[in-house]
Parts: C-alpha cells; structure tokens; sequence
C-alpha cells in the first residue's frame, strides 16, 4: 500500500527534524566531537534507525552554532590533519536541558495516546 | 585519497560565500566524506566502490544546497584578509578594499588633504566650466523641436557679407515660394518709449511676424499671440510683453489682457504675456509688435535688416532645404538684376547662431580645464608612488602571504578611486562657488547665461570625470606595486630598493608631463593677455575718461517735426552744460563702441558713377556743435561744426582721415565735396568738406577704422541723435541722475536709458575677449601652481632618498654648492625636457585659437620665451628648497643614518 508508506516516511522527516538539534547537543555534551563522529554516533546508537548524510548534517551544525548553542573550533592533533570539533556552549547547554523536558513530556504524551508500550 | 574537494566546491559554486566561508565548509565536509571512504574500504570495499560511497553520500539528499543557503544567507563578516583567491568575490573584495582605503587616508590625513584638495581643484574647474558648456552650447534651444529651427541669411560674399540679414522683398518671396519650410517669420529691432506708468523707460524689443511665437512652438502665459490679420499695417497696434517687464512694470496684473499701453506715444492693446523663460532673441527684449509690413516695405529689396527664422518641414534635411533655397535665390538673381544680382540665400541651424561666438573660446576653456585635471592627477599619482614607496614592506608582506597581483592592483585602484570620489565632492562646492563668480564675467550677450546651474548633467559629468581620474592616477601607482620584486624588497633594507628606481623614473616621467601640459596652458593664457593687451593698446579715437553718455530717443509721435527735435536738444545741451562739474556736452546719433549707427552709400564730386555694388560706404553721425570736443576727438585739419551751422547754412560735413586718404590721395580734402546717395545726379545737396578728424573705432576695437563723416544734426534731415555724451570733471556715473533730472525737466515723459560711462563701453566691447583671457589665465596659474607644486614634491621625495648619498659625497669633499648644483640640475633637466615637449605641443595645439587672438600670431614667440622663461625660474626656485635642505645635510648624521 502506498499511503501509509509515504505517510511514514513524512512522519519520519518530522520527527528527525524536531529531534535532530536534541540529538546533536546531546551527542556533544560530554565532550567536543567533530561532524563526521556526530553523524557515526547517531547511526551507530540509532542502531541504523537514523542516519544524517552531509546534506543534512553539516548546514545543521552551522545553523546550531549561528544560534551560539554550539561553538566549531578548528583542533590540530599529532599526525592528523586538522578538523573542526563541535562542543556545547553555556547557551546551548540550557536549550538542551529544556528540550530534553520537552521531548520526554512529548514522548510520554504520544504514549499515552497510542498505547504504544515503551520499550 | 580521492579528492572530494572540487565535487564540493562545484555544489556551493552559486552560494557566493565569501572565500574564507566557502574554503572552511569545503574542507570540513571533504574530511567527512574522507573518513567515509576510509570507513568504507576498511570495510573491505575496492578504492572504487568506496569512491562511489563517498559521492552518494554527497549526493543523497538534495538538501546541502537549500540548507546551506538558509543558514549561510547572508556573507559574514570576516576578519580582513587582504589576498586570496579573487575570482568571483568582486563585492565582497570591493567592500573589504573600501573600508581598507577609508582606514589608509584617514591614517595619512596630510597625504590625503593635499591629494584631495589637488583633485578637487581640477575637478570642480571641469564640472564649472562644464556647466556653462552645457547651458550654452549643449542643452537644446527652449522652443518645440528646436532641431528644426533654421536662420535663412542672404548670401552676398562678393561684397563681403557671406550672411548678410534679408531684405522684406527677398524675405516675402522666399516665404511664398519655398516648399521645405512649414513657416518663416521676419523679426526686426525695434524699441520703445514707455510713458504712461511710473518714470517713462527706454525698452527693446521686435517687431514680429504675426506666426513667430507658433513657429517656436511657444504659448503665451496670459491671453494670445498674434491673429494673422493683426500683421498688417492700421491693425498692428497690438502687443505682446514679457513676464518681466510684466511683473515689472505692471505689478504682474493679470488684468493687464485688453488693456492700452503707450508705446512711443501711441496706444497699444496688450493681448498677452509670455512665460518666464521665454526669451527671443535675447534676454533684453521685452516687448513685440506685428511687424505688418507695409507695401513700400514689403517691395524693399534694398535695405537689408529683417532676421528670418524658420522650420523645416520633417523629413526635409538641412541640406534639401539649402538647395530649395538656392533654388529661390537663383530665380530672384534673374527677376531682379539690379538689386539681387549677387545675392544668394543661407541656411543655418538656429542654434549654431545663437551658440556662434562664443563656442570656440569654451572649447578652448573646456581644453584648458581637462589639461589642469592632468595635472592635478600627475601630482597626486606622484604623491601616491612616494607613498608606494613607503608602503613596500607591506605590499612585500602581502605578496609574501599569498596576495595575487590583481588583488593589490585592485585595492591600490579603489584607494585612489576613493580619493578621487572625495577630490568629486569637494570639487562639485569648487564648482558651485566658481559659478557664481564666473556668471559676473559672462558677457551678457551669451544667451542663457543666467541659466547656468549644477544639473543632472553635471552632476553625472563630476562623478564619471572622478572616476575616469581616480583610474588614471591611480594606474602607476597600481602597476608598480604589483610589478616589484618581493626578493629585492625582502632582502634589503627598504631604503635603496629597485622598486624605488623604478618609481623615481615613473616621477620623473610625471613631472616632465606636467611640466609639458602646462606649459601649453600657459602658452594659451599668455596669448590671450598679450592679444588682450593689443586690444587696450588700440587707440579708440576718442578719450573715454571721464565721460557720461545715455540714450534719449525722441518719440516721433510727440516730436513730430525736425525743428521741436532741434529745440530739444538744443535746450538739453545748453541745461546740461550749466551743471556743476560739467565741462561739455554733445549729442549723436550713436556713439562709438556700442553695435550701433549707420552707413550711406556716397558719390563722390567730379567721379563717374561706380557700378551699384561698389558705391563707397561711408560711416554716418550727425553730431551737435562740440561733439568732437566732448569726446576728445583731435581734429587734424580745417573746423568743428559750430552754431553757425544752421539748417539753411551751407551744407558741411567734417571727414576721417581714412575718408580723405581713400577719397582724395594725396591731395587736400578740404573744400572737396560728396553727396550721400547716388547716382551722383539725384536731388541730394552736395556737402563740402570743412574738417578732417581722426578715424574712430566705431564697432569694434578689433576692426580697422573704415571710412567716416560726420553732418552738424541741424543739416541732416534723417537718422536723429539718439545719445547724450557729457565730459565731467567729476566721476562721470555720479553726475548721472542730475543729468536724467534735467532731461525730466524738459520733458517728464521722455525715457532715459543706457546710462554708461564710455570707459564701460569700452570695456564692455571686449568682455568676450576679458572673459576669456581671465578664465584662461587663472586655470594656467592653476596649472602653474600644481606644476611647482609637483616639482618640489619629487626633489623633496629624491633629497630625502639620496640623503645618504649625499652625505658620502660630503664626506669625499663635495662642497654645498655642488649640492646645490646637483640637485637642482635634477630638477632643470626634468623642466627643460618638459618645456621642449610642451614646446612642440603648444606649437601645433595653439592654432586652434587663432580664433581668439588680436594682432599676434598663434605662434607669437615673445609670448613663447617668456613662457619658457617665466616656467622654468619656477621650476628652480621649486627644486631650490629641497637643493637647500640636500645641502645641508650633515654628513655624519647622513652616513649613521640608516
């Protein structure tokens, strides 16, 4: 049926959309990683379920870090080229604490509505 | 390791992100896909697949493009890299070089004050004198399709008149029989006693044909122009005024349609003011009359006085219309042999006519100012290569860090384009001061004059010249800085560098060009005094000291007969003459120097009748007794008119010195006698000789006196005295209103105009020639100025380089004045080879002012070896103060000074 494969593959973009900028403070919190580590991780612990290609990753970061949520820095190591690692700002970490709330209130909302069990 | 950087560079190409933006993503997301593929043949994939991984992931979603364009929106603003790769960053590039440029002046304020001021100089000379270019010669005429407006002349080179003004017969029959012209209107001189309202005034204006104003495509402001049957004599007593003579004299009464006016004592209807801005021919004429021709007039193929104007059909040309109007002129010649026998017709655009006189001393003025704008930008390219100079380290620096060529040419060009837009706008308020001194020496004849403003025009002139100079200028400068050599700068120490060579040939190059432009500036203003000087240097024939003069023309209504004109004038001169301060006075029909005054044809007693076309013509005034006296005339042989010669006395005439030396070579002109008119049987009295006088210059200062007589105005029963002429012992216009005073006191309704003092006449006779000797001269000062000015700024510039040199050649023994010597050697040679260039250029260049010029040659070479001269004292005494200070150089502070 084709219906509710298009529908969800809309339901899909959405909630990666609202979720997204979640996902990538989140992944930062702890330490600065750089995009390509931020977009392994997210698959890696989506298990596959989420995945960012450059398209959609790299204009998100700029766009986090134009909001001043995150701060890029270009970091030089022993025997590597040089690449830019993304942390969390003092900014940024407030947002995260807020959508964090925001999300498990959804979360549980959804829940609620469709029975759905969580795993 | 594939290269992914191009793939992505090709996605962002249309983002225009700014060069540092751009190279950031770049090589963020091409270290992504890296990891990527490495990821991918860890994997076990081939080199290919893993490639192939890689760009699908680029290519995945369509979404980096929209993405980036959101986010990246608008151009950051970067820290300032001067550099780097310059393709496709124009504005950017050009934003970051303003800001940059605007730092460099403000850092150098002197540098960029007298850059500016230079500039400004120039320019605003350009935008000045352009302004009057563009009221005069280039903004089409105020009348509808004014393209199409011609002058039809009479053609008669044979006897000297190549456009001579028609006759009324020649002027009705081309009317009638042409077929290219939609209309022609004749229009004659003619003025005015105004009496009736407030003090009785003099006022000129025309008479017209009825179809004149609509033949200008021009409406009147209040009421109508002339109705066809108006043009005829016993209905023509109708006139039109302008809006000034309006507002003037009638309080700019709108009831003023309808109304009787009186005009040279007899009643006038007004039908209609014209607008403000009309004016035609001139500014001075304020009212116009149906010329109504009557039959007499209209037979007349004599007497040549109209002016025709007229419009050519569309689709006929210039030149078709010149044809039909050979055509025409043929067929007269054939149908009328004695009076048309060498007369042809002429066609002329309007504008050419109004425009005519003036046009070549604008150009030359236009020539002049473009060759001071040179100037001002060799000075200021010198300052900037100086200033090059000092800026090597940073240029090497900028080079050293990976600047391109271009790059640098382009942030030198946009300093010294912004410069020049400062030089723009400081120059425009040059302009607008210029102007309103220029307009008080504009001859009053130059139509439009008053006119003269700063329009769009001039406004887009300053700022494409600004631009145009900022370029030029700014060129050596760029070039030098983008040709010099990073090695040698970096490995010296600055001081003595190659690049420093090279711009001293640059300056060098500068100055000799410099000196050359000016040097033909001041050729042509040295011309124009010297021809000026000849023209004062003349001898008028008459001392124009201390003389008051006026016009008092008798309405022949009220003065109907020649005997109330005698009382009159008689009355005048005797009232006159008693006042305080006044030695005598006399009246003429005109006097000398003021466009004005008449000729007659003449037979010579005991002679055959010469063919009609080459009766000698002999200049005409009828004076009153003490004429010659009051006007400081010598008489050179015989008697002056005197009371004696009364109407019914014989008939006398007093002669110039050129009438008898043509009438009577080599004999006694005295007692010899000539009638006016001819053939020499008509009823005209014969005169007889009782005097000789010295020639006067009666219209021009610059035209050789040609034949003159003089008739006591009691004998002459035609052309009436219309000036007063009074010799004071006092200064002559504080004499005037007591004179006017006693005028009224005759006759309160009488006008008095014109009131002058004969020094002014004089000097108004030459104000187009002051005008442009004056504007000439100051912008060659300029030029001068600018000159030296650029001479002691490239020896104080190579004075200070050589100070080490110097010193050394102290040390070794030189003395100061071979410091001297050797520096201001430097100077002259630069001078002189810029004097030899001029030299030849003004050689050639002067010429086209041959135009301009009284009683020298284009190539006058009094004018040019003191030009020579006069430059190349400036030039030492420019490079004698830097000499000065190379002198003084202590020789051991030189050599530790490093």
């Amino acid at each position: 049926m084709a219906m509710p494969y298009i529908g969800s593959h809309i339901l899909d973009r959405e909630l990666k959309k609202g979720s997204a900028e979640l996902l990538i403070l989140s992944l930062v919190e702890d330490r600065p990683r750089h995009g390509y580590e931020i977009g392994q991780l997210i698959e890696l612990r989506s298990r596959g379920v989420l995945h960012f290609n450059v398209g959609s990753l790299y204009p998100l970061l700029y766009r986090l870090e134009k909001r001043g949520w995150i701060r890029g820095r270009w970091v030089e190591k022993a025997s590597q080229r040089r690449r830019r690692y993304y942390r969390l700002t003092a900014a940024g970490a407030k947002v995260l604490t807020a959508q964090r709330s925001n999300w498990r209130e959804f979360v549980q909302a959804i829940t609620r509505v469709t029975g759905v069990a969580h795993a | 390791m594939p290269d992914f950087k191009e793939e992505i560079r090709r996605r962002l190409a249309d983002l225009r992100l700014s060069p540092t933006r751009e190279n950031e993503i770049v090589e963020e997301l091409s270290q992504h896909l890296e990891d990527h593929y490495e990821q991918s043949l860890r994997g076990g994939a081939t080199e290919e697949e893993a490639y192939q991984a890689a760009v699908d992931e680029l290519n995945e979603s369509d979404l980096l493009k929209p993405e980036l364009k959101r986010v990246e929106r608008r151009v950051q603003r970067e820290p300032l890299v001067i550099g780097g790769d310059s393709k496709a960053h124009m504005l950017g590039d050009l934003w970051q070089d303003l800001r940059y440029g605007l730092r460099m002046l403000a850092k150098n304020p002197g540098f960029t004050t007298v850059a500016v001021i230079a500039l400004a100089l120039g320019i605003g000379a350009n935008s000045a004198i352009f302004s009057v270019v563009n009221t005069v010669l280039l903004r089409p005429l105020p009348y509808k399709n004014p393209e199409r407006l011609v002058m039809v002349w009479e053609e008669n080179s044979k006897q000297g008149y190549p456009r001579d003004t028609p006759a009324a017969a020649n002027y009705v029959d081309w009317r009638d029989q042409n077929h290219v012209f939609e209309d022609m209107a004749a229009i004659v001189e003619i003025s005015f006693n105004l009496t009736g309202v407030g003090d009785p005034e003099r006022i000129d204006g025309q008479r017209v044909s009825a179809s004149l104003f609509s033949l200008l495509g021009v409406e009147p402001q209040l009421g109508r122009a002339f109705r066809a049957e108006e043009d005829k004599p016993g209905a023509n007593h109708v006139v039109v005024m302008s809006h000034g003579l309006w507002q003037r004299r009638f309080g700019a009464d709108p009831a003023i349609i309808g109304r009787p006016i009186n005009l040279n004592g007899e009643s006038f209807t007004v039908v209609g003011v014209m607008p403000r801005s009309f004016q035609f021919p001139t500014r001075n004429d304020q009212l116009w009359v149906p010329i109504a021709f009557d039959a007499k007039e209209a037979g007349n193929r004599g007497s040549h006085y109209l002016e025709v104007i007229a419009r050519i059909k569309p689709g006929i040309t210039l030149q078709e219309a010149q044809a039909e109007m050979t055509t025409i002129a043929s067929r007269l010649q054939q149908q009328y042999p004695g009076t048309n026998t060498s007369i042809g017709a002429v066609v002329t655009p309007l504008h050419e006519h109004v425009v005519g006189d003036i046009k070549p001393a604008l150009l030359v003025l236009l020539g002049a100012v473009a060759f001071v704008l040179l100037i001002a930008c060799a000075n200021v390219a010198n300052l900037l290569l100086a200033r090059a100079a000092v800026r090597q380290k940073e240029i090497a620096l900028r080079l050293a860090l990976g600047a391109g060529r271009q790059r640098l040419i382009r942030q030198f060009l946009t300093e010294s384009v912004l410069l020049a837009a400062f030089g723009g706008g400081i120059g425009l308020l040059f302009a607008v001061v210029g102007l309103s001194v220029l307009k008080r020496f504009i001859p009053p004849n130059i139509s439009h004059a008053q006119a003269i403003t700063i329009d769009a025009k001039v406004l887009i002139f300053t700022v494409v010249v600004s631009l145009v100079t900022g370029l030029i200028f700014g060129l050596a400068p760029a070039t030098q800085a983008a040709n010099f050599n990073l090695n040698d700068t970096l490995k010296e120490s600055g001081r003595d560098s190659a690049a420093g060579s090279r711009g001293n040939r640059i300056r060098g190059l500068l100055v000799v060009s410099e000196v050359a432009v000016s040097f033909i500036l001041l050729i042509g203003a040295g011309l124009l005094i010297n021809s000026f000087l000849h023209l004062r240097n003349i001898d008028p024939g008459f001392r124009a000291e201390k003389k008051l003069t006026m016009k008092i023309v008798l309405p022949e209504v009220r003065y109907a007969d020649k005997e109330q004109r005698g009382v009159f004038y008689r009355e005048l001169i005797r009232r006159v003459e008693t006042l305080p301060g006044v030695v005598s006075a006399a009246v003429a029909t005109s006097l000398p120097l003021t466009e004005s005054g008449n000729s007659v044809g003449v037979s010579i007693e005991g002679r055959a009748d010469p063919a009609p076309d080459r009766v000698p013509i002999v200049i005409t005034r009828m004076i009153s007794p003490r004429y010659f006296e009051t006007m400081g005339i010598p008489l050179l042989k015989g008697r002056a008119f005197t009371e004696e010669d009364k109407a019914e006395s014989p008939a006398v005439i007093v002669i110039s010195e050129t009438t008898a030396r043509q009438f009577w070579p080599g004999e006694d002109a005295l007692g010899k006698q000539l009638k006016i008119g001819f053939p020499s049987n008509s009823e005209n009295k014969w005169l007889t000789v009782i005097g000789v006088v010295k020639d006067v210059r009666q219209y021009e200062l610059v035209v050789e006196p040609k034949p003159q007589m003089y008739l006591p105005f009691t004998q002459a029963n035609f052309f009436e005295p219309r000036a007063l002429v009074v010799k004071t012992n006092l200064e002559p216009l504080s004499l005037a209103a007591t004179v006017r005073k006693t005028v009224w006191e005759i006759d309160r309704d009488q006008p008095v105009s014109n009131i002058a003092s004969m020094e002014n006449i004089v000097s108004n006779s030459v104000a187009r020639q002051r005008f442009s000797m004056l504007l000439l001269g100051i912008f060659a000062s300029l030029a001068l100025v600018l000159a030296a000015v650029g001479i002691y700024g490239v020896m104080s510039y190579s004075v200070a380089q050589r100070t080490h040199e110097i010193g050394i050649r102290m040390a070794l023994g030189a003395q100061r004045g071979d410091v001297l010597k050797l520096t201001i050697g430097q100077g002259l040679r630069l001078v002189v080879t810029g004097v030899i260039i001029g030299l030849a250029a003004a050689f050639v260049l002067s010429r086209v002012m041959s135009s301009l010029l009284f009683g020298i040659s284009p190539t006058d070479p009094l004018t040019f070896i003191t030009i020579s001269l006069v430059l190349v004292s400036v030039a030492i005494l420019a490079s004698y103060i830097p000499a000065l200070r190379a002198s003084r150089v202590d020789p051991m502070f030189a050599l530790r000074y490093e």
